[in-house]
């Protein structure tokens, strides 16, 4: 392997990503050539010092990153026990409404229900007069039990 | 930045409750109170031993009062009129019947009724009832039966 196609891939063979085989060529020409071997010893040291560098940072910023993760979560909690509050105080302030509807529907339907069909609560009528310009009428009254009944008599049909 | 505060959904129930609140209270308080009008429209005939489900309630008053052995309800009209305000029914046969609400005294009503055929005054006449009474209208002949009009009021 020549040295141009050793550094081209000297990165990769450090990181553990090349094939066995090319890998094999690499560590293999480096044993010959100081060149290389000095340039990949120098590569691994660049990686350590950015490990420990970046480590220093992590440890640097620790605290500041554990007390934005203590106001993302305070953050939470609040919006989820506000979001509690809500959905409770929207549940009782239906039970007026819902109370409300059923009291009506209760009116309507009791009412309904005793009357009809057909079911009424007297038969006490009145008839102040009857006039027909086609037919004889006639009130007929049976007794207090039964219906008033006005007959019509169509003078040719009936 | 700021975030909009969240409302409470409470708006929406809050309305429906005082719009049902302000309804009640209305109705209750609406006076004179409207008329509800019921006509039932039967046809009666001495074919059959029929009597329609729907007349269960009044089956021993007709078998009473009438020599007939079936009794079909044809039609059912129920309509809300105010005071003053006329209801046109119409009836089998070319026939029609108005019905107009009056003023009565106390928790009576009074209906002015005029029925119609073909353009002639069949029947013309003035019902007080009580609230939730009923008067029957017999007689047009109608197929091979004549016609009974249950006109009941609330």
């Amino acid at each position: 392997m020549e040295c141009g196609k050793v550094l081209q891939v000297l990165q990769d063979e450090i990181d553990g990503r090349l094939p066995p085989s090319v890998a094999a060529g690499v560590r293999g020409h480096m044993e010959s050539c100081a060149s290389c071997a000095a340039e990949a010893a120098a590569y691994r040291r660049v990686g350590e010092l950015l490990r420990v560098w970046t480590a220093a940072l992590e440890a640097e910023k620790a605290p500041q990153l554990d007390a934005m993760w203590t106001r993302v979560r305070a953050g939470i909690d609040e919006r989820k026990d506000r979001g509690r509050f809500a959905s409770q105080a929207r549940k009782w302030f239906w039970l007026p409404a819902a109370a409300a509807l059923a009291g009506l529907a209760l009116l309507f339907y009791s009412s309904d229900v005793s009357r009809a069909p057909f079911n009424p609560s007297s038969f006490d009528v009145a008839v102040e007069d009857l006039e027909s310009d086609t037919a004889t009428v006639a009130l007929v009254d049976r007794g207090e039990d039964l219906p008033r009944v006005i007959w019509i008599f169509e003078n040719d049909k009936t | 930045m700021t975030r909009p505060e969240a409302r409470p959904g409470i708006s929406a129930p809050f309305i429906v409750f005082l719009a049902l609140f302000l309804f009640a209270g209305g109705a209750a308080s609406a006076s004179p109170d409207p008329v509800t009008v019921e006509i039932g429209v039967v046809v009666a005939s001495g074919k059959g031993s029929s009597i329609d489900p729907s007349l269960s309630s009044l089956r021993t008053k007709l078998q009473s009062m009438f020599n007939y052995s079936s009794y079909k309800l044809l039609d059912r009209m129920k309509r809300p009129l105010a005071i003053g305000e006329t209801g046109d029914f119409n009836l089998p046969g070319n026939r029609t019947m108005r019905v107009t609400p009056v003023n009565a005294p106390g928790n009576k009503i009074r209906l002015a009724v005029q029925i119609m055929e073909g353009g002639k005054n069949l029947l013309t006449t003035t019902l007080g009832l009580s609230r939730g009474g009923m008067v029957l209208v017999g007689g047009p002949p109608h197929q091979s039966g004549v016609l009974i009009l249950l006109i009941s009021a609330e």
